[in-house]
């Protein structure tokens, strides 16, 4: 029998000298050091999940509508666990291929035992998985962050069921994987044990997060802010070097990945990652956020339409705990969270910068932190600071929490009940039916759809890639256009969809198509209707 | 088969290279790191503060060879020692009249110095002590090297863990300190801080440890029963951790950087050499002995496999490192493949930074000023100390294969030499 001197904890040795606790987390309550075995944390935390998986997962096939990139990731995925590459046509650098790399992975088991199912509609199933970790996850972070057991919880519940996170955590974007790593990252760098190897699987999953979906690069600051609150003066050095090699070093196998393709710097006849990361700089912006008329301004009422709460109370909370950092060791505790959306508030408010709609995604964890942590913060104030009588301080919190339950409930309970009742995606369904049945001899027929229906005609029989055509590619990949020579009268079928419809102005191809071309069947009314549209060649058709 | 049989075969040897290559770095990096997984394990590598009760004896042996200008202030620091009760056995040989004369001297000075001279032929460090050995009066026996610098609290400090903890051996930390001097004595200083700061801890916590060649302190009955250290073996500290921790015996490491027992690199490249082929050599003796078989369990014996293994095992890993990197470049494999081939290279970087970060925390931890240039020269000299390592262990072998197992520094010592050469051949790692 050997070992080392006991450690601190052992009786024989008193005189051991202690690991000095770190400045700034005197008077934090200290979280358990194993959630896992403590009961009430098993309890409330499996309650909340069941309450948000039934919630997301009920209905999520046909709520919300399918989009044109939730297709596109998903026939990447297809492609991949096909063996036909980085994607369904050439991949070009516009991501980095991990996320859908991930996609496939977890799709891979439903696809296998039917092979049908690989549809958009029936594969945002998976997102529940994602979701369900990413729930977990926000309510570890929160105890390791030293909130109380009900404001953890109530971080999850606003991440989980907040009805813009409902909608938005369903669909199958590279966003909600990427911030189910980021998650992780921060869990791992706020680990009680501050082991040197946590804080270094840190720094993997804040690379991974990043190789999902690059925009997470923004908040790497804030996961290194998480983790030198979290370490030790005497091991900081080597935990927080090693966290960064690590992320570094995973990172760089993206543009490694590149070379070893013959594909870093741009050259004739290839697509490079230098031109990607370039298309990706130089997006045309979409305005400033809050000059009414921009782009950016109705990307924000489109999230503020589904939820206020969220976003604006996050919002508030990041500003009042950055307003009492000096005193509220609440707000210290979340400096990590609080960082986060600072840093993506600022970047949306870039006036020439590109503003997708998924933007909000990967902030949504943290803006239910932070607004969990400062209605803790309040309860704290209310609660122990104030001179009031401690009935009249329950009675005030009482009154509170009514006021906030009474405004958020109705609201909530009206975007829940829109989420597992809705049908937006009937016409979907009937186009592809129509498709399915209508068609002769789909194997011959050339259609351009968007990519919320490609995979669905792939299974019917068209030929993936130049019978079913991912409609922008007919103008802006090469190897599709040289199978084009005459232009639209090569096509047959158009499926008219709002996004076809709104970028057809750009795509030469398309727009021809679109002209030259009478609606054969109408699924759905106004704006969101789906037109099937049959090519008029001069000599009638083909 | 044909063209893509052979590709297959090359792409299949690769991956299966590169990833036992990718776990070996993996676990050294892993272990490297031991000290500093969470700042509850840091803090138990220290030595804890003596309590003030004093109740065993010590016989400090400080076998001495040639090395009569640095013996008498080793043996009067030793004196200085404010523990209560110990004596210094000075071991000299019958052929080096000088040594003797300084000891004698030391010993008619003050009564707690004690003279043993050895009369063996040919002559080693095992050798010596075992003369030594039946003269030792005190409960515990210490060893030391003759121009070893030891803190005068070292023994009260020592005293306290034997009794704290119910060890049958204390190690004590051992630093080369001079950085400064060569770019290899940079990787050399910084070998033994990773080494008697880290892994050893993560050795005695395993049940499996290689002890040091000084501050290394075994109770007597202990050290009699196992009958001393082995004569024939060219790394007798490392066979009597090995010998002891595989019968059980409980051994306990501390650290502190106040009380390690300074020591400085090999006077030249070539001694550094010769001096690691003779570890090489001496792991390699320990290895075939097969004491460690007699560990109880298959992990304990499998990390005994692996470190006594280890020299040769590190001299392989660099010199295939940069082969696979320059297939998975230049050959035409898989991308997948390649990526594998990159994994060593991967874990080799991240020890490469670790070792900046631990220079730094060197130089915190001695009040030393590393310098740009000296990060730079670790950087640097990293692949040329490979090739030296990769040279050693090459020696070693072959040296082993023709029975020459003789100590390389007996065959050249002379009064001309420069003592540099002579003493500092004498600490494993």
């Amino acid at each position: 029998m050997t070992s080392t001197l006991p450690a601190v904890t052992t009786p024989q040795v008193p005189a051991q000298r202690q690991p000095a606790p770190e400045a700034g987390s005197t008077g934090r309550t200290a979280p358990p050091k194993r959630l896992r075995t403590s009961r009430p944390d098993l309890v409330l935390c499996v309650v909340l999940l069941m309450a948000i998986l039934v919630v997301q997962g009920w209905n999520i096939a046909a709520y919300p509508t399918l989009s044109d990139d939730e297709g596109t990731y998903l026939a990447q995925a297809w492609a991949v666990q096909e063996g036909r590459g980085l994607a369904h046509y050439t991949y070009w650098y516009d991501h980095p291929p991990f996320g859908w790399m991930q996609i496939a992975l977890l799709t891979w088991i439903p696809s296998l035992i039917s092979p049908d199912s690989m549809t958009v509609g029936s594969m945002r199933a998976v997102m529940l998985v994602v979701g369900g970790i990413s729930a977990v996850l926000v309510y570890m972070l929160g105890r390791r962050l030293s909130l109380p057991r009900w404001a953890a919880g109530l971080g999850m519940v606003l991440f989980g069921l907040s009805p813009l996170s409902v909608v938005l955590q369903r669909e199958i974007f590279l966003d909600n994987l990427a911030v189910m790593w980021t998650l992780l990252a921060f869990t791992l760098a706020a680990s009680p044990s501050r082991h040197l190897w946590h804080h270094f699987g840190a720094g993997i999953a804040a690379a991974t997060a990043v190789l999902t979906k690059e925009t997470m690069l923004f908040v790497l600051p804030a996961i290194l802010v998480t983790m030198w609150r979290h370490s030790h003066r005497d091991t900081r050095k080597f935990a927080v070097t090693g966290a960064i090699t690590a992320c570094v070093l995973i990172g760089l196998s993206y543009p490694l990945f590149a070379l070893l393709k013959g594909e870093l710097f741009p050259g004739s006849g290839h697509v490079s990652l230098w031109d990607g990361i370039k298309y990706q700089m130089t997006r045309p912006g979409s305005g400033f956020i809050l000059d009414q008329g921009s782009g950016s301004y109705g990307v924000l009422q489109s999230w503020l339409y589904y939820d206020r709460v969220l976003p604006l109370g996050g919002l508030a909370g990041a500003l009042l705990l950055l307003a009492t950092w000096r005193w509220s060791v609440t707000a210290r505790a979340l400096a990590g969270p609080c960082a986060a959306v600072a840093i993506l508030a600022l970047v949306a408010m870039r006036p020439s910068g590109y503003l997708p709609a998924m933007y909000i995604i990967q902030a949504l964890p943290f803006l239910a932190l932070v607004l969990a942590g400062g209605t803790a913060s309040v309860a704290h104030a209310v609660l122990r600071k104030g001179r009031l009588h401690p009935a009249g301080r329950y009675t005030l919190a009482a009154v509170l929490a009514l006021g906030a339950g009474a405004y958020v409930v109705p609201r909530w309970y009206d975007g829940a009940r829109t989420a597992v009742t809705a049908d937006a995606n009937a016409p979907y369904r009937a186009a592809s039916k129509w498709l399915s049945t209508e068609v002769e001899r789909p194997e011959k027929t050339r259609v351009l759809v968007d990519d919320a229906l490609w995979l669905d005609l792939v299974h019917a029989g068209y030929r993936p890639g130049n019978g079913v055509i991912w409609f922008y590619k007919a103008d802006l990949d090469p190897a599709v256009t040289k199978t084009m020579p005459r232009g639209w009268r090569d096509i047959d079928y158009v499926v008219a969809s709002p996004t076809v419809r709104r970028d057809a102005a750009d795509l030469p191809n398309v727009k021809a198509a679109m002209e030259h071309s009478t609606p054969v069947a109408v699924f759905g009314k106004g704006e969101d209707r789906i037109e099937i549209r049959q090519i008029q060649t001069a000599g009638g058709t083909r | 088969m044909g063209i893509w049989g052979d590709l297959l075969l090359t792409s299949v040897f690769i991956a299966v290279v590169s990833l036992a290559l990718f776990w070996m770095a993996a676990f050294t990096l892993w272990w490297q790191m031991h000290a500093w997984r969470t700042p509850e394990v840091l803090a138990s590598t220290r030595f804890s503060r003596p309590d003030g009760g004093e109740h065993l004896s010590f016989s400090l042996l400080l076998p001495a060879r040639h090395e009569q200008a640095v013996l008498d202030h080793t043996i009067q620091r030793l004196l200085e020692s404010g523990h209560a009760d110990f004596e210094i056995i000075v071991i000299v040989g019958h052929d080096d009249p000088e040594t003797t004369e300084v000891a004698e001297r030391a010993a008619a000075r003050d009564p707690r110095v004690r003279v043993v001279v050895d009369t063996h032929e040919k002559k080693n460090k095992p050798k010596a002590m075992n003369t030594a050995l039946p003269h030792c009066r005190g409960d515990v026996v210490g060893v030391f090297d003759a121009e070893d610098q030891v803190h005068p609290e070292l023994l009260a400090h020592v005293d306290h863990a034997f009794r704290s903890t119910g060890a049958d051996v204390v190690q004590g930390g051992v630093q080369l300190i001079n950085f400064h001097s060569s770019w290899y004595s940079l990787r050399n200083c910084l070998e033994y801080f990773f080494w008697f700061r880290s892994r050893l801890h993560l050795h005695a916590q395993k049940g499996f440890i290689p002890l040091g060649g000084n501050t290394v302190f075994v109770r007597t009955d202990v050290l009699r029963e196992a009958d001393g250290w082995d004569p024939n073996c060219l790394a007798e500290d490392c066979d009597l951790g090995v010998r002891l921790s595989s019968v059980g015996k409980k051994v306990v490491v501390a650290y502190d950087s106040d009380m390690v027992t300074k020591e400085e690199t090999p006077g030249s490249l070539m001694s550094l050499l010769k001096q690691r082929t003779r570890w090489n050599q001496g792991f390699l003796q320990v290895y075939r002995k097969k004491d460690w078989k007699q560990l109880p369990t298959f992990g304990q014996r499998l990390l005994a496999r692996y470190t006594l293994t280890t020299p040769f095992l590190q001299a392989f890993t660099g010199l295939i490192i940069p082969l696979n990197v320059a297939i998975a470049l230049f050959l035409d494999v898989p991308v997948s493949i390649a990526f594998i081939t990159f994994l060593p290279a991967v874990t080799a970087l991240v020890t490469f930074v670790f070792e900046v970060v631990g220079l730094h925390d060197f130089g915190k931890q001695y009040g030393l000023r590393v310098r740009f240039v000296h990060y730079l020269k670790l950087i640097v000299g990293g692949p040329f100390y490979q090739v030296l390592l990769a040279g050693a262990a090459i020696r070693a072998v072959w040296r082993e294969q023709r029975g020459r197992n003789d100590w390389e520094l007996t065959s050249h010592v002379g009064a001309h030499l420069n003592q540099a050469d002579v003493i500092r051949e004498d600490v494993p790692a």
